[in-house]
């Protein structure tokens, strides 16, 4: 299958996500420089925005990026069913994009944070969990200054009712504790999708779980969602 | 305007030589240009001539001292490139700005040889956290600062160091390194070698930033400390992405780049006469081709800018030359104009509409004439290390949570989970887990990364404190299974006219110099910063020299972790411990209760070769399953440190350790050079491999229980439970800081 | 076709940008608590911090003017609706 990977001026992980797709058999990643319209002309079976800084996260993570020539086709891709995830500035991107609903704030620690944490698979009918069990808990490393998701109180009861909430944070044994919040970020939420269920966004980095080297707990975790896309039974239709 | 008028750091002696020299009188541009180039900053003037002392060769040396970047070949034909920074007056007026425009420098440099920057290393000295809320304020802005620039520029963080004592509350030290990895053929120097070629200058606009930047580093920052903020640069990490991204796309295209520098310390003043100085050739530029941020600048001002984020490229000139360059500069939208060319004649020509307003030999702006400062040992040392004895001492339970809770040996968790660690997904031991950081090569082999200082011994003997630096660094690279292969440099001190100052600066350079010779590591670059002094005392800061080195382990399985694995291991001593308590953490907490009749530690760089090599054997035939180097707190903190990263406790006798302390609690907390504390399934097989390696060491206990035990022969000394000692260790800096 | 023309006088239009009421606000929260609190400011209730943008815009009239900048912080999600209020006025200060 080919994924097209978007590149951003600003992107840090796109080269990542790349080397991530490529231990994965079955996946043939492109780049594709934002500013392609068309995409390179070519089918893929699912794009995905990487994460990174796009533009510097000037006036508001993923603001800028949302709106050039790439998304714009990502954006009709995405109403057609073709699986799309965003990655940390990925997510920022594909909620500034409308794509996802809500928005991501600043920790609530006011910091930048880097560090492994547990998150619990809520949602296995989207693209890039279908692989996975409800409930199962993954390893995946974050680091972000601005993973706060927020949605109104309304709003947000309405995602939990629609089952719209992808992964969330917990601690080894699945529970989602204050104490594995690593952000502040509401209901523990980690990760969203869409109505439709082929967008996905998550702030934690699957491309940085996808070997058992880089993992502090020798867990490929990340590898099981991005390989999601390959089994038939995924939500969403090829382009 | 003569120089005297012009208010320039030259000394009169320098004045009348460059006179001389000319044979003329410099204009106002060219008064600039030198003044830049022969700060202290740029030209190593009072250092250059002993920096000769280092031994700079191996078989694995591609570059070393005098570029942009060290280059080590790691086989296979790939190089990992080093360089480090210094930006300690800076920090100290502006800490987010200064700390991140660090960064932004040693990227560059990396950058500007042809290799990908892989790694970041911060090591940094404040004043005491816990007294004072001027250096928690920087602490917390310096981290930020290097946070925003590192995290977004996408190369991770992975290893550091902070020292915190009180000589830095006003000075405080922030140095970074950089460590690149590159392909030995794709190698670009700073050099202009062939006339007719074409200079370009790409990146960020030229303004007025850190106008005077070079010689305000070489300034004391004493006088009008608030009034020098305006000299600070302005940071664009997005600007230094798409140059890395547009410059590694075209060296991965083979792109035609003939040469490659980058501007810093001295802007285009610097670069324009080193790269045809380094080429043997001239240049000829048109400053008003240069693009501009600001509004009327001048000549001067333009040549001596050191707005962020520029380098000067050198590209073939006729038709299509460049323009595979050129095309991807444009494709990441980086800006760039054509300023000059190179000439054969070996001067630094600079017009403005046309018009020559700065004619200089390129050599003379580079070779600034060295100055060999006196110097003199101090009559007594500058800290008194003895105190009356008037406290009891305290009991190592005591002690030992003390030493834990203490921000120089506490963990620094607060600081490294603000860096992004593993973007690059090559940071295959993080921080935290070891000794050292290591980063997986493309070749199948692995990079160890650390860099380490320690000003108190530094203070009381510069030679073997010095020494001391280049002793841990590479303990600390070999308890993670690596072997080192070269070091980086960087010796800081006060003000060079001060002859103990000098002294002790000479003395530091020596011990370095000394060590790296016997333990066989050549160093391939470095750094030198003069004026470091508090800004109200005047006084000199401790000299602190710190010494960064990497090593390199064969496969993944010679790679170890400090944490105890299995209760039943058994653990090992490596080394001996001697009472050398003066300068150690424990003197340092509890002054009046420690009698100092001992001095400050003291290395046997052959000792240390025959000790780490005896390490590296171990754990290649897998008898050692943890590795930890004994320093600040010495054997005590180490078991600590092991037992609460594995979640394991363990007994252990230290009077059975090899020893030549008379008190428990010197053997237990003395800092002496030279141990690691190694653990494994077989206490007998460690020995007898460490026996046949002739390395002195001793069984001293097992893994195991949830407490640390320490005992002296049959008198237990002290029970403390590993989550006690967790939760000193992993809270102290975050409840001061938070 | 342009909304407006380009004909008329410059305005300079303020653009505050911030956390809607109900969203927690970290960076408000800890000027107010760490710093001005601390430092003898007790009559200090709250502090909220946001993002200003300056506009210069060229416009017929006043009205036109915060019109055109009203729309494109819309148009181009200058601010994000789900967390965020914008508040546009016409001048250097906003407000007024």
């Amino acid at each position: 299958m080919r994924v097209a990977v978007i590149r951003f001026p600003g992107s840090n992980c796109d080269l990542d996500m790349m080397t991530a797709l490529r231990t994965i058999k079955g996946i043939e990643p492109d780049l594709v420089w934002h500013e392609d319209a068309s995409l390179g002309g070519r089918d893929y079976g699912a794009v995905i925005l990487p994460g990174g800084f796009a533009f510097a996260d000037r006036l508001r993570a993923g603001v800028i990026a949302a709106n050039s020539p790439a998304m714009a086709r990502v954006k009709r891709l995405a109403d057609r069913g073709v699986p799309v995830l965003g990655v940390c500035n990925g997510f920022q991107i594909l909620v500034e994009s409308g794509l996802l609903p809500g928005a991501l704030l600043r920790n609530s620690t006011l910091k930048f944070v880097c560090e492994w944490t547990h998150v619990r698979v809520e949602n296995t009918r989207t693209p890039f969990t279908s692989g996975l069990r409800q409930g199962q808990v993954l390893s995946m490393p974050i680091a972000h200054g601005e993973g706060r998701f927020f949605l109104q109180r309304a709003e947000l009861e309405r995602l939990e009712k629609d089952g719209l909430v992808a992964f969330r944070y917990c601690d080894a044994s699945g529970k989602p504790t204050a104490g594995s919040n690593p952000t502040g970020t509401l209901h523990n939420i980690a990760g969203v999708c869409n109505k439709a269920g082929n967008v996905v966004g998550l702030m934690p980095h699957p491309e940085r779980a996808a070997e058992a080297l880089l993992s502090p707990l020798g867990r490929p975790d990340g590898a099981l969602v991005l390989s999601s896309i390959l089994r038939k039974s995924g939500g969403g239709r090829r382009a | 305007m003569n120089a005297e008028q012009l208010g320039l750091g030259l000394t009169p002696q320098e004045i009348a030589t460059v006179r001389m020299s000319l044979g003329r009188e410099p204009n106002e541009t060219e008064w600039s240009i030198i003044d830049a180039e022969w700060s202290e900053h740029s030209s190593y003037k009072s250092s250059r001539g002993l920096l000769k002392l280092f031994p700079t060769t191996g078989a694995r040396v591609v570059l070393g001292p005098g570029y942009d970047a060290g280059v080590v070949d790691v086989g296979d034909g790939y190089v990992v490139t080093l360089h480090i920074e210094s930006h300690n007056h800076p920090s100290a007026v502006d800490p987010y700005g200064g700390a991140s425009t660090g960064i932004g420098g040693v990227i560059r440099d990396i950058l500007s040889v042809a290799s990908r920057p892989i790694a970041l290393i911060d090591i940094l000295r404040f004043g005491l956290i816990d007294k004072s809320g001027h250096s928690r304020w920087l602490l917390k802005n310096v981290v930020r600062g290097i946070a925003d620039y590192g995290n977004c520029i996408g190369v991770p963080t992975v290893a550091g160091e902070i020292e915190f004592d009180d000589s830095f509350e006003r000075n405080c030290l922030v140095d970074v390194a950089c460590v690149g990895l590159g392909r030995k053929g794709d190698l670009i120097l700073g050099e202009a070698k062939a006339p007719g070629d074409v200079l370009v200058l790409i990146g960020g606009g030229t303004g007025r930033d850190g106008i005077k930047g070079a010689t305000f580093a070489s300034k004391n920052l004493k006088k009008d400390a608030g009034s020098e903020r305006s000299s600070v640069q302005v940071p664009d990490p997005f600007m230094k992405k798409l140059l890395l991204d547009s410059l590694l796309e075209i060296v991965a295209n083979h792109g035609e780049i003939r040469g490659m520098k980058d501007l810093g310390g001295g802007g285009l003043s610097t670069a324009l006469s080193e790269v045809a100085s380094k080429g043997g050739t001239g240049v000829d530029v048109e400053l008003k081709r240069v693009r501009l941020r600001e509004d009327d600048m001048s000549p001067t001002e333009i040549m001596i800018s050191e707005s962020q984020e520029r380098m000067l490229l050198v590209l073939p000139s006729g038709p299509g030359g460049g323009k595979n360059v050129i095309s991807v500069l444009e494709k990441y939208g980086v800006p760039y104009s054509v300023i000059g060319k190179v000439t054969s004649s070996p001067r630094l020509l600079l017009r403005w509409d046309g018009k020559v307003v700065a004619d200089l030999p390129a050599s003379l702006v580079t070779d600034a004439p060295l100055i060999d400062w006196p110097y003199e040992k101090p009559a007594t040392p500058r800290i008194a290390p003895r105190h009356a004895v008037t406290a009891a001492e305290p009991g190592l339970k005591d002690a030992l949570l003390a030493l834990l809770s203490s921000p120089n040996i506490a963990s620094k968790r607060w600081v490294y989970q603000q860096y992004d660690h593993e973007v690059g997904l090559r940071t295959v031991v993080k921080p935290g887990q070891a000794d050292a950081a290591v980063m997986r090569l493309p070749n199948g082999r692995f990079l160890a990364i650390k860099g380490d200082g320690n000003s108190r011994q530094a203070s009381l003997d510069p030679y073997e404190g010095a020494a001391g630096c280049v002793a841990e660094a590479c303990r600390n690279v070999v308890a993670v299974g690596a072997e080192p292969i070269a070091m980086v440099d960087h010796l800081q001190s006060g003000d060079p006219s001060d002859p103990e100052v000098y002294w002790a600066f000479r003395e530091t350079l020596r011990g370095m110099a000394d060590y790296c010779k016997s333990f066989g590591l050549p160093v391939v670059g470095g750094k030198v910063s003069f004026y470091n002094e508090d800004s109200a005392t005047g006084r000199a800061i401790k000299p602190s020299p710190i010494a960064l080195v990497v090593g390199l382990a064969s496969r993944e399985a010679n790679l170890r972790t400090m944490a105890f694995k299995h209760a039943g291991d058994a653990i090992v001593i490596v080394g001996e411990t001697r009472p050398e308590m003066a300068g150690s953490e424990i003197s340092a907490r509890f002054p009046k209760s420690i009698d100092l009749p001992s001095r400050s530690p003291r290395v046997d760089a052959k000792e240390d070769l025959k000790t780490c090599r005896a390490i590296l054997q171990l754990i290649e035939k897998g008898h050692a399953n943890a590795v930890h180097d004994c320093s600040g707190g010495g054997i005590g903190v180490a078991l600590a440190e092991m037992a609460i990263s594995g979640s394991l406790g363990a007994k252990v006798d230290l009077a059975s350790a090899r020893t030549s302390c008379s008190r428990s609690l010197e053997t237990a907390f003395s800092e002496s050079h030279g141990r690691f504390v190694v653990s494994g399934g077989d206490g007998r097989v460690i020995s007898s491999s460490l026996r046949g390696a002739g390395v002195k060491h001793a069984i001293v206990g097992t893994v195991g229980g949830a407490s640390l035990h320490l005992a002296a022969g049959r008198s237990p000394l002290a029970s403390v439970p590993v989550s006690s000692m967790r939760s000193r260790w992993e809270g102290a800096i975050p409840e001061l800081m938070d | 076709m342009a909304f407006f023309t380009t004909k008329g006088r410059t305005f300079e239009v303020s653009v505050v940008i911030s956390n809607k009421p109900g969203v927690r606000e970290p960076e408000g929260e800890t000027i107010l608590h760490d710093l001005v609190a601390k430092s003898g400011f007790e009559q200090v209730e709250s502090i909220r911090a946001g993002k200003y943008l300056r506009v210069r815009v060229v416009a017929p009239d006043p009205a036109s003017a915060k019109r055109l900048v009203e729309k494109m912080c819309n148009d181009l999600r200058i601010f994000n609706p789900a967390a965020h209020s914008c508040e546009v006025s016409i001048g250097r200060v906003p407000g007024r």
